[in-house]
């Protein structure tokens, strides 16, 4: 084929692929008119809701799934698919990055030496009980007897030993151990673990219902890295069966998992799992509604509001929706200039319009706006400091601003009266992106602010603000992110907070063993960050909160972080799909539910009756 | 200087010009072109005459896009957005700081007076951001037109005429530079390098089009060189640098401008696909590319919002198609001999 024929059908092909992938997300079914039963549809639909709630009220739309036990009979048997919203990077916890779309599979293959409970309570799964000494630096805990790993190997307090070794050298799970203070793991017993820390630690327990040490693995089979990524062994209700790379990973029941429901029924119900990365929110969702799938995953609001609309349009779908502590919005580089000012800081953030944020990211009616690193429904919540977060006020922002650039000791080094520069950056999501352009209209109307937006991918994304090459203080100014779970908040406030480098360690006093690289804005308050080793210190949760909100309060006067609304996720399912809102621990309390749209699929079955 | 235009053996180019004789239809005017004649040159308006009605219709539609592309650039820079056009980049729901107050515009409108094209997820003018998404399409096609014509042609026309070992050379350069898939190649610059701006990216695109020129013109200048009236130049005593300029140059000229039209419209998907993937140039300038992205999250809410920018870019690539085929047929380069 000549040139000019061959760009004439490339760009012919190229025109139609750039359509296609525009309109890909088009294919309704709208066959369906089945009304759906479901537990989510009661408290409203948010496609009407035009306007944003403020702090701390329920938004309009906004439901989290109730968390609630059911009678209904359980079904054994038969098999879903799961579209994800990525791949995962492997299969092994202590070393591969795992966020949500990961934990949805790990949970399949791995048991968690803890688990959170409905109340927030951790309690255990794999362990029977853990208590601590005296001043919280020694944990002892005695697993459950008689579980086996997939490949036949028994699970005893030297397996947790054992593991040890690895999770320090995995590169998620040192970090883990790093912030959690711990030290050692000594098998005390057959079944009796003793976990020493280097310092107080009243919040260790939620450490281990995280992926990165909680999730139990065969050390055995771990010692050869590799091959324990192709064939992955833990003492979980489903087998690892195959992983074919951003095609498909699939489990298969676990014919001798050692728990059973509270009707004596072993578990898991399911035959067998498929997770499917599918990237695309609109084609997910399109899968489940199609039937190619069983199960759309999403972290998204406007994914969100459409799947409400099908339900609500007769789709026979049932929405688990969650909205927890996580939080987007973005964040300053407090070490670079102008932004280590917080005139600055607190001028721009005066400039971020929440509601029209939300409204860009298609949350309106769905996303809680955020003031602090806690949800309205978290136990850490502080009405005190909803009323402290800066709202929107374009005047008191461009004044902040002219302070700043009028100053001739500005700290940017620029010319008094230039206007400062702001490099403001997110991945290229077409949500972020509009939720950008929000941003940049404002901050550029007050002629005080140089805008340039920029695009990288998610890795790089990550990379830039890690800075790894500048002794980790990063190469972000302004940077789109997303703080907080819902896990203790020493878990996470710890490592976002503590000293970014070691000379700020050595500036305070620190160990230097605190430094951490995960404290993205480099903000560091020796104050904020000794009220939050002081929570780690006792267990009273109204001394903890105390110390939270102190922390928070100072965090809303000195804006290292802004935020937009709470990040609304769900699991989509198909109606027959029962079981992610009613799990239970071992011993039949009632566990977390579905945070982060993260499923317990050994507990889930599909009910004939319902579809 | 003499080296680099040395006449080339004749006895050599008569066997080689096998390989590259083109041969006009007879119904084309090329064809009235008497031996030792140079070719007739068409006036614009019999060009359009002879025009079947969808290559006028795709002239017209070009037409139209150039002159919107203009306007709206020359609104925004020139009369600072007095000119009969919203701003492109005014989300009519946010804040306006000339009001000091939220502006009352809806995020995904349908046409309407005000807007007639309706209005994107951000609220603003569908129809102006179309417009100057036109303006990024026309420069970065207009830049890769413009180096492809001047280097490619240029060096195609040279190497044609020359041929030897300068022609191999630099034909083997050009075989390596296009074994690589460019828009593969141009992804990879423009994400390592991090170009946003929009005459970088029209530089990178056009540097990456010359090679295809290069071929293109080398291959009629091939031709152009066994014409009588080449031949009878060479015979007289004309100098190769002359020959060159007056007589294969201007003889290549038209068809590689033909070849433009058809490759610009490869350029601008191939644009629009860098702004689908956000590597084109700085937000919130509009692109179609970008638009489409942009627009695809809210499909189901509003179709027309991915379908304006789509229709434009499709329409526009459609008549370059058109009016190129037009201009090549008419200046009879057969495929087969490129």
């Amino acid at each position: 084929m000549t040139n000019s024929k061959l760009y004439r059908w490339l760009a012919a092909l190229l025109a139609l692929a750039l359509l296609a992938a525009a309109c890909g997300s088009d294919d309704d079914d709208g066959d369906a008119a089945e009304e759906t039963s479901t537990e989510t549809e009661a408290e409203g639909d948010g496609d009407d809701g035009e306007s944003t709630v403020a702090a701390g009220e329920e938004a309009e739309g906004d439901v989290d799934t109730e968390v609630e036990a059911t009678d209904v009979e359980r079904v054994v048997g038969g098999e879903i698919a799961i579209g994800m919203e990525a791949e995962i990077v492997g299969m092994r916890p202590w070393e591969d990055t795992c966020g949500s779309n990961c934990y949805n599979i790990f949970v399949t293959i791995y048991d968690k030496l803890m688990e959170s409970a409905e109340d927030g309570s951790y309690q255990g799964w794999l362990l029977d009980d853990i208590t601590p000494n005296e001043d919280f630096t020694a944990w002892v805990g005695n697993l459950k007897q008689g579980i086996m790993f997939h490949n036949g190997v028994e699970l005893t307090a030297q397996t947790i030993a054992d593991m040890f070794p690895i999770q320090q050298e995995g590169s998620q799970s040192a970090g883990q151990i790093t912030a959690s203070g711990l030290a050692d793991v000594q098998a005390t017993g057959d079944y009796e673990v003793t976990w020493t820390l280097s310092r107080p630690n009243s919040a260790f327990p939620a450490y281990l219902a995280r992926a990165q040490l909680g999730f139990v693995f065969e050390p055995g089979a771990a010692a050869d890295a590799d091959a324990f990524n192709e064939n992955p062994i833990g003492t979980g209700p489903y087998l690892f069966e195959a992983r074919d790379l951003d095609n498909e990973t699939s489990v298969v029941r676990n014919p001798d998992y050692w728990m059973s429901d509270q009707n004596g029924t072993q578990l898991p119900y399911l035959d067998r799992i498929a997770f499917r990365p599918i990237p695309d929110e609109g084609t997910r969702l399109d899968a489940t509604l199609s039937g190619t799938t069983n199960v759309a995953h999403t972290l998204r609001q406007g994914t969100i509001r459409d799947a409400r609309a099908a339900r609500d349009s007769g789709d026979p779908i049932i929405l688990y929706e969650f909205q927890g502590n996580n939080v987007g919005g973005g964040m300053f580089n407090v070490l670079v200039p102008p932004f280590d000012d917080v005139r600055v800081r607190r001028g721009l953030t005066h400039m971020n319009s929440q509601e029209n944020v939300i409204e860009a990211l298609g949350g309106t009616g769905i996303s809680l706006p955020g003031t602090q690193w806690f949800s309205p429904d978290s136990p850490w919540y502080s009405e005190t400091v909803a009323a402290e977060w800066l709202q929107f006020d374009f005047d008191t922002g461009v004044e902040l601003l002219t302070e700043y650039v009028n100053d001739p000791e500005r700290s940017d080094g620029k010319a008094v009266g230039d206007p400062i520069d702001a490099e403001l950056s997110c991945p290229p999501d077409p949500t972020l992106i509009a939720a950008m352009q929000v941003i940049e209209q404002v901050w550029t109307q007050s002629g005080l602010v140089n805008v340039e937006l920029t695009n990288y991918d998610q890795q790089t994304h990550i990379d830039y603000a890690l800075g790894s090459d500048n002794g980790f203080i990063g190469n972000h100014t302004t940077h789109c992110w997303r703080v907080a779970t819902d896990e203790d908040p020493s878990t996470f406030l710890n490592a976002a907070l503590g000293p970014p480098t070691a000379d700020v360690a050595e500036a305070n006093g620190l160990d230097p063993a605190l430094v951490s690289p995960l404290n993205w804005s480099n903000y560091f308050d020796a104050e904020v960050f000794g009220s939050l080793v002081a929570a780690t210190q006792t267990s009273d949760f109204d001394e903890r909160y105390a110390l939270y909100e102190s922390v928070m309060l100072k965090l809303a006067e000195d804006v290292p972080i802004w935020f937009s609304g709470h990040t609304a996720t769900a699991l989509i399912t198909d109606a027959n799909i029962m079981g992610l809102n009613s799990w239970e621990l071992p011993d039949g309390t009632l566990g977390t539910g579905h945070p982060n749209a993260e499923g317990r699929w050994g507990q889930v079955w599909i009910d004939p009756a319902a579809g | 200087m003499s080296e680099t235009f040395d006449t080339p053996d004749v006895q050599r180019a008569e066997s080689t010009a096998t390989q590259a004789v083109i041969e006009p239809p007879a119904a084309e005017p090329a064809s009235t072109t008497k031996p030792g004649e140079k070719p007739r040159r068409a006036r614009p308006h019999e060009i359009f005459r002879d025009m079947p009605l969808l290559v006028k219709i795709s002239a017209v539609w070009l037409i139209l896009v150039v002159f919107g592309a203009i306007y709206a650039k020359l609104d925004q820079s020139v009369f600072g957005g007095a000119l009969p056009l919203q701003d492109p980049n005014l989300q009519t729901n946010n804040f306006n700081s000339e009001t000091g107050d939220f502006g009352t515009g809806e995020p995904l409108e349908s046409p309407s007076t005000s807007h007639w094209l309706g209005t994107d997820a951000l609220a603003r003018d569908t129809f102006s951001r179309i417009l100057h998404g036109g303006w990024v399409s026309l420069i970065v096609a207009g830049t890769a037109a413009g180096f492809g014509v001047i280097v490619g042609g240029l060096l195609g026309s040279l190497v044609g005429f020359v041929r030897g070992r300068t022609e191999n050379v630099i034909m083997s350069l050009i075989d390596v530079i296009l074994a690589f898939p460019a828009l593969i190649l141009l992804l990879a610059l423009v994400s390592i390098f991090e170009v946003r701006s929009l005459a970088l990216i029209s530089i990178v695109i056009g540097v990456l089009s010359i090679p295809a020129y290069t071929r293109v013109s080398r291959a009629i200048s091939l031709a152009i060189s066994q014409r009588e009236f080449v031949l009878a130049a060479r015979a007289i005593g004309t100098k190769p640098r002359t020959i060159l300029f007056r007589e294969i140059i201007p003889n290549v000229l038209p068809t590689v401008l033909a070849y433009a039209l058809v490759a610009a419209a490869f350029v601008v998907v191939v644009e629009g696909s860098l702004s689908f993937l956000g590597l084109s140039v700085q937000l919130p300038q509009s692109t179609w590319g970008n638009m489409i992205n942009q627009a695809r999250r809210d499909i189901r809410l509003n179709i027309a919002q991915v379908f304006w920018p789509s229709l434009a870019l499709s329409l526009t690539v459609l008549a370059l198609n058109q009016v190129g085929d037009f201009f090549q047929r008419r200046f009879a380069v057969r495929d087969s001999a490129l």
